[in-house]
C-alpha cells in the first residue's frame, strides 16, 4: 500500500483497475454481453484519450503564450532602448538559452520595467525643455500673451543627443531673449532721456508703443514688432530733439547777436547763459531735463521776441553807436570822418520812421568793415607818420632846449634832460631819411590805391612837403644866425678896438624871437622863463613873488584859473601836453615860501607864465588836434540833426566800469582844466555856498511852499 | 549763500532822504547814520539790522558815537543833541545860532566839538546837566562858515568856507595853533586827519585831494602834495566831480575817497598810489567810514545835491568787507633805497 500511496499515477492506475474490476463484477451480476462489455470498454478508452489530448493541447497553448510574452517584452525593450538611443542591456542570445521560458520571462520583465521608468523620466525632461522653448518662442514671436500648447514629443526619439540639441536650442533662445530685453532696455533708456529732455511724458510715449512696456512689474513684450516700434519711437524723438535743438540754437544765436548788438549787461545774460552755452553742442550733449521742452523753447522765444522789441526800440541808439564806432575808427586811423550824406539822411529817416533801422545798421556795418579794411592798408604808413610826428616833437623840443642857456646847469633831472637831448639829436639826423621813406611809401600807396593818402583830411604828401620847406627855412635861418653872430663878433672886436669895453653877449640872444613850427607842439614857456631869468638873474626870487601875488589874487577873484601851484621850473614841454595815461612825476606843493608860524599861506610860483604857455599850446595845436575839433564840430552837427545832444548820446552808451586791481599812480601833476573852468565859474562870485547850504535853503523853501 | 554784489551788501531800511554822514563805532560794528530825512539811525552792520531810529526837528547834518550806548547829532534846527540809544532818549546839549554842520567827539578831551554855519565852533561837556550854561565849555570864532572838522589826538582841524583851515590844540583853544589857507583852489568838501597824527587830507569840489602836514619845518612841508581824482575824461575833456568823503583806514593809514562820480578809490598817500577802485555806486558817495578794525567799509551812496534839486537814485548804505590787498600799502619801488 505504501508504494501505491507514493505514486499517484500508480494509485490512479490502481483506482482505474479496481474500478474496472468493480465494473466486471457489476457486469457479471447484470449479465452484460461480451460485445456490450467490449463496446463500453472501448468507449471508456476513447473518452480517456480525449481527455489526454485536450490537456496536451492546453499545455501546448500555454507554452506558445509564454513565448509570445517573452518576444513582446523583448521587442518593447528593444524599442525603448532604440528610442532612448542606448544599447539594450541584455540582448538575448537565442542559442544560449539560459533556462525555461518562465525563467526567461521572469528575468526580462524587471528589465523592461526599469527601462520604462527611465523612459518616463527622459520624457519628462523633454517636456520641461520643450515647454521652456515654447514659452520663450512665444515671448519672442507672440504678442505677449502665453499660448499654452502641449509640447509634441517624438516618442521614437528621446535620445540624449536630442535632449542636448533641445538644450542648445533653449540656450540660444534664452540668449536671444536676454539680448532682446537688453535692446528694449536700451531703447527705453534712450527714450526716457529723450522724453526728459523734450519734456514729454515717458509712460505715455511708451504706452503708445506697447502697453506692456509701461508696466514696470509685469512681463514685457519682446517681439520683433515691439522692438521695431520702439526703435521707430526713439528715432522719431531723436528727430524731434534735433529739430528742437536746431530751433533752440537758432534762437540762442539770435539772442547772442542781439546781446552783442545791444551790449546787454552780463547779469541779464546770465539768466540765459545755460542756453547760449549749448549753442555749438551736438545732439547727444544735450541731456539736461526739460532743456528742449516746448515750454522752454517758448520761454526762450519770448525772450528773443522781447530782445527784438528792445532792439527795435534801441535801434536808433544802436545806429548812433555804430556811427560813433565808425567815427572812432576814423579818428584812430586819421581818416576823415565819412560825410556820407546817405547815412545822415537815413538817420533822419529813421527818426521820422520811414526807413527800417536794421537796413541802416547793416549799411553802417558794411561801411565799418570797409573802413576797417582801408585802415589796415593804411596802418603801415600811419605808424611811420606817428614816428615822424613824434620825431618832429622831439626836434622842436631840442630846438627849444638848445636855446636854453641854462641847460647845463646841474639840477634835478638834468641828467635825464641831457640824455633826452642826446637821443633827440640822433633822431633829428635820421629825420630827413624818415621823411624821404615816408614820402616814397605814400607815393607807392597812392599809386596802388589810386587815391590820395589823407591824414585827417590833409594830404600826407603836402604835409611832408610843407615840413621840408619849413626845415629848409629853418636851416637858412640857422645859417643867417651864424652869419649874424660872426658879424657881431667882428663888430664887437671893432668896438673893442675903439672903446675897449664889451657889451653883454647875451643881450641879442635874449631879444630874439623864436621861430615856430607848425608840425611840432612845443611851447615857448622855457624861452620866456629863460629870458626872464637871463635878464635879471639875481632878483629872481622877487620876481617870482610878484608872479605869485598875481596868481593868488587871480585865484581868489575868479577861481577860473586852474592848476595847483608848482615850482617845477625845469618842466619840459612834453609834460605840459601830458595825457592822463602817461605816468608823471609828482610835483610837490611849493615850499619856497618861508612858513611863518602864524600864517602859512601856500603860494604859487610861476603861475602866470605857465598859464600863458598853456594857452599858447592850445592855440597852436598840431593838425591832429585841429582836426579833432573839426570832427567834433561835425559830429555835433550830426547829432543835433538827430535831435539829440552829444551829452545824451554819451549817457546812453554804457561806460564799462572795471575796478582796477593794479595800483595806479596818482595824477598829482598840475594841469590846466580850462574846459571845466567854465563849469566851475558859474558859481556866484560873491558868496560860495556849500551843497548842504543850498540843499537846506531849498528844503526850507519847499517846506514854506507846503505851508 | 547769496552772492554779495561787488559793491557790497546793501542795508535794508535806508534813510528816506539824503545821507549826511555815517560812522562806525569804535567798539563794535554798529553804524550811526544821519540823514536829511530828520533822523538818526543806528544799524548793526553785521546783521543788517536797524537797532533804532531817532527823529529830530530838522535835517540832521552830522552825527558821531559817544560810546556804544550813546551818540551825538547836530541838526539844521541849530541844536546839538546827545542820544541815548538804549533809552531812546535825547538831551539837547545846546544850540548854535545857525544850522550846525559837523560834530566830533574827542576821547582825549572828553568833549564834543561842533562846527556851525554861524562861523563858530563850540566845545561841550556831555556829562553836564541839560542846559547850555552847564554844558558849554567855549565858543571860538571862525573866519567863515564851518564845513568840516577832524580830530586826531589833541589836534583839531577846522575847514571853513573861503578855503580857510584852522588848526587848534584842544588844550588851548583860545586861538588857532596854525591858520592856513587850503592848498586847493576850490571850496573845501572834507577834511580828515591822518591816523598817525602828522597831518590831514583835504578834498575840494574840484576833484582834488591835498595831503598836508602839521609840522611846519621845511623838510616836512616839502612832503605835501595834491593829486587829482574823481574825474572822467570824455572827448579829451575832463569832467571833474566833487570829492565828498575821505576815510582813513585805522590800521594801514591808507584812505578811501568818495566822489560825486559814484566811485570809491583807495589811496596810499605815502607812496602816492591808487591801490584800488571799487565798482561804481548808483549815485554820489556822500560819506565813508571804516569799521574799527578796518575790515568793513560803509559807503553812503546818496545824492549830495551837487546839481540842485533833480531826480536821483535812491539813497542807500552799502557795507562791504575790505580785502587786505585793497588797503595794504604797496611800497614804492625805488631804484635806490629812499633817503
Amino acid at each position: 500500500m505504501a508504494s501505491v500511496q507514493k505514486d499517484p499515477i500508480l494509485q490512479v492506475e490502481t483506482t482505474c483497475g479496481s474500478l474496472l474490476f468493480e465494473l466486471q463484477i457489476i457486469w457479471d451480476e447484470v449479465g452484460e454481453t461480451e460485445t456490450d462489455r467490449d463496446q463500453m470498454l472501448l468507449e471508456l478508452e476513447r473518452e480517456c484519450l480525449e481527455v489526454y489530448r485536450r490537456k496536451v493541447d492546453q499545455a501546448n497553448r500555454c507554452r506558445a503564450q509564454l513565448r509570445q510574452a517573452i518576444a513582446d517584452a523583448e521587442a518593447q525593450l528593444a524599442a525603448i532602448c532604440s528610442a532612448m538611443g542606448e544599447r539594450p542591456v541584455h540582448i538575448r542570445q537565442s542559442d544560449q538559452s539560459v533556462g525555461s521560458l518562465k525563467q526567461e520571462l521572469g528575468r526580462i520583465l524587471p528589465e523592461l520595467e526599469e527601462m520604462q521608468k527611465r523612459k518616463v523620466e527622459r520624457r519628462n525632461q523633454f517636456i520641461v525643455v520643450m515647454e521652456q522653448i515654447d514659452s520663450i518662442t512665444n515671448d519672442i514671436k507672440g504678442q505677449g500673451e502665453l499660448v499654452h500648447s502641449e509640447p509634441l514629443i517624438d516618442e521614437t526619439n528621446l535620445s540624449m543627443r536630442k535632449l542636448e540639441e533641445l538644450h542648445c536650442q533653449l540656450q540660444v533662445l534664452q540668449k536671444e531673449k536676454i539680448d532682446r530685453v537688453e535692446t528694449i532696455r536700451k531703447h527705453l533708456c534712450t527714450l526716457y532721456s529723450h522724453c526728459s529732455v523734450l519734456g514729454m511724458d515717458f509712460n505715455e510715449v511708451v504706452g503708445q508703443v506697447n502697453p506692456t512696456l509701461s508696466d514696470p512689474e509685469g512681463p514685457r513684450s519682446l517681439s520683433d514688432h515691439t522692438i521695431e516700434k520702439l526703435g521707430a519711437a526713439v528715432q522719431k524723438l531723436m528727430e524731434v530733439k534735433i529739430q528742437r535743438m536746431q530751433r533752440l540754437q537758432d534762437l540762442a544765436t539770435t539772442m547772442l547777436e542781439l546781446w552783442n548788438l545791444m551790449d546787454t549787461p552780463i547779469e541779464e545774460q546770465q539768466e540765459y547763459q545755460h542756453i547760449t552755452c549749448n549753442i555749438a553742442a551736438s545732439e547727444h550733449e544735450i541731456t539736461e531735463a526739460n532743456s528742449l521742452s516746448e515750454d522752454f523753447i517758448k520761454y526762450v522765444e519770448a525772450e528773443v521776441v522781447r530782445l527784438d522789441e528792445v532792439k527795435a526800440s534801441k535801434m536808433k541808439e544802436l545806429v548812433l553807436k555804430k556811427r560813433s564806432e565808425l567815427e572812432e575808427i576814423c579818428r584812430k586811423t586819421h581818416l576823415l570822418p565819412v560825410s556820407d550824406s546817405a547815412i545822415d539822411q537815413t538817420i533822419v529817416a529813421i527818426e521820422s520812421g520811414i526807413v527800417d533801422a536794421t537796413m541802416v545798421l547793416e549799411h553802417l556795418e558794411q561801411h565799418i568793415s570797409k573802413i576797417k579794411e582801408e585802415a589796415l592798408s593804411r596802418k603801415e604808413i600811419l605808424e611811420r607818420v606817428e614816428k615822424w610826428l613824434s620825431a618832429c616833437d622831439e626836434e622842436s623840443w631840442l630846438e627849444e632846449y638848445n636855446r636854453d642857456d641854462n641847460r647845463y646847469n646841474a639840477g634835478r633831472g638834468a641828467h635825464l634832460t641831457l640824455k633826452r637831448a642826446e637821443k633827440a639829436r640822433n633822431l633829428v639826423t635820421k629825420l630827413p631819411g624818415m621823411v624821404e621813406a615816408l614820402a616814397s611809401k605814400t607815393i607807392v600807396w597812392e599809386q596802388e590805391n589810386g587815391i590820395e593818402f589823407l591824414y585827417d583830411g590833409i594830404r600826407l604828401l603836402s604835409m611832408l612837403e610843407e615840413y621840408n620847406i619849413l626845415r629848409q627855412e629853418r636851416e637858412e635861418e640857422h645859417r643867417r644866425q651864424r652869419d649874424q653872430k660872426k658879424l657881431q663878433g667882428q663888430l664887437i672886436a671893432e668896438q673893442e678896438a675903439l672903446y675897449g669895453s664889451k657889451p653883454s653877449p647875451s643881450k641879442p640872444l635874449g631879444g630874439k624871437k623864436a621861430p615856430r613850427m607848425s608840425t611840432g607842439g612845443a611851447s615857448n614857456r622855457r624861452l620866456s622863463l629863460g629870458a626872464a631869468m637871463h635878464q635879471t638873474p639875481k632878483p629872481n626870487k622877487k620876481a617870482d613873488h610878484r608872479h605869485n601875488d598875481g596868481a593868488l589874487s587871480n585865484g581868489r577873484r575868479g577861481l577860473d584859473i586852474a592848476g595847483l601851484p608848482s615850482r617845477k621850473q625845469s618842466m619840459n614841454p612834453s609834460e605840459m601836453l601830458q595825457s592822463p595815461l602817461v605816468r608823471k612825476p609828482f610835483s610837490p606843493i611849493s615850499t619856497t615860501v618861508v612858513a611863518s608860524k602864524a600864517n602859512i599861506a601856500t603860494t604859487t610860483t610861476q603861475q602866470l607864465p605857465k598859464n600863458n604857455a598853456v594857452n599858447e599850446i592850445s592855440s597852436f595845436a598840431t593838425p591832429i588836434k585841429n582836426n579833432n575839433i573839426l570832427r567834433n564840430l561835425e559830429e555835433e552837427k550830426m547829432m543835433t540833426m538827430m535831435m539829440q545832444t552829444p551829452k545824451n548820446v554819451a549817457a546812453m552808451i554804457p561806460i564799462p566800469s572795471t575796478p582796477a586791481t593794479v595800483s595806479v599812480p596818482m595824477h598829482t601833476a598840475p594841469t590846466p582844466f580850462t574846459n571845466n573852468a567854465r563849469l566851475m565859474s558859474e558859481k556866484p562870485e560873491v558868496v560860495e555856498y556849500s551843497f548842504e547850504e543850498r540843499r537846506l535853503a531849498f528844503m526850507l523853501q519847499s517846506e514854506c511852499r507846503l505851508v | 549763500m547769496t552772492l554779495v554784489p561787488a559793491i557790497g551788501r546793501e542795508l535794508s531800511n535806508p534813510p528816506s532822504d539824503g545821507i549826511s554822514n555815517l560812522r562806525f563805532s569804535n567798539n563794535s560794528d554798529h553804524l550811526l547814520v544821519s540823514s536829511w530825512d530828520k533822523s538818526v539811525r543806528l544799524y548793526d552792520a553785521n546783521g543788517d539790522l536797524m537797532r533804532g531810529e531817532f527823529k529830530h526837528g530838522g535835517a540832521v547834518l552830522d552825527c558821531c558815537f559817544h560810546d556804544d550806548s550813546s551818540g551825538f547829532s547836530v541838526c539844521a534846527d541849530t541844536k546839538v543833541r546827545r542820544i541815548d540809544f538804549n533809552a531812546g532818549k535825547e538831551d539837547v546839549l545846546g544850540t548854535h545860532e545857525k544850522p550846525v554842520r559837523c560834530v566830533e567827539y574827542s576821547y582825549a578831551a572828553g568833549q564834543v566839538i561842533t562846527g556851525s554855519w554861524d562861523k563858530t565852533i563850540k566845545c561841550w561837556d556831555p556829562r553836564g546837566a541839560s542846559g547850555t550854561e552847564r554844558t558849554q565849555i567855549g565858543t571860538y570864532m571862525q573866519p567863515e562858515r564851518v564845513n568840516s572838522l577832524s580830530l586826531v589826538g589833541n589836534r583839531l582841524v577846522v575847514a571853513t568856507a573861503g578855503r580857510h583851515v584852522n588848526i587848534y590844540d584842544l588844550r588851548n583853544m583860545s586861538q588857532p595853533e596854525q591858520r592856513r589857507e587850503s592848498s586847493l583852489k576850490y571850496q573845501t568838501r572834507c577834511v580828515r586827519c591822518y591816523p598817525n597824527g602828522t597831518g590831514y587830507a583835504l578834498s575840494s569840489v574840484e576833484g582834488r585831494v591835498s595831503m598836508e602836514f602839521f609840522d611846519l619845518s621845511e623838510a616836512a612841508q616839502a612832503k605835501k602834495y595834491a593829486f587829482k581824482c574823481h574825474r572822467k575824461s570824455e572827448d579829451g575833456r575832463d569832467i571833474v566831480y566833487p570829492v565828498n568823503a575821505i576815510a582813513f583806514h585805522p590800521i594801514y593809514g591808507t584812505f578811501a575817497s568818495g566822489g560825486c562820480d559814484g566811485f570809491v578809490n583807495i589811496w596810499d598817500g605815502n607812496n602816492k598810489k591808487r591801490l584800488y577802485q571799487y565798482s561804481k555806486y548808483p549815485t554820489s558817495i556822500a560819506a565813508l567810514s571804516f569799521s574799527r578794525d578796518g575790515g568793513l567799509l560803509a559807503v553812503a551812496s546818496s545824492y549830495t545835491f551837487e546839481e540842485g534839486d533833480k531826480p536821483h537814485e535812491p539813497d542807500a548804505i552799502f557795507v562791504r568787507s575790505v580785502n587786505e590787498i585793497e588797503v595794504k600799502p604797496k611800497p614804492k619801488v625805488y631804484p635806490n633805497p629812499p633817503v
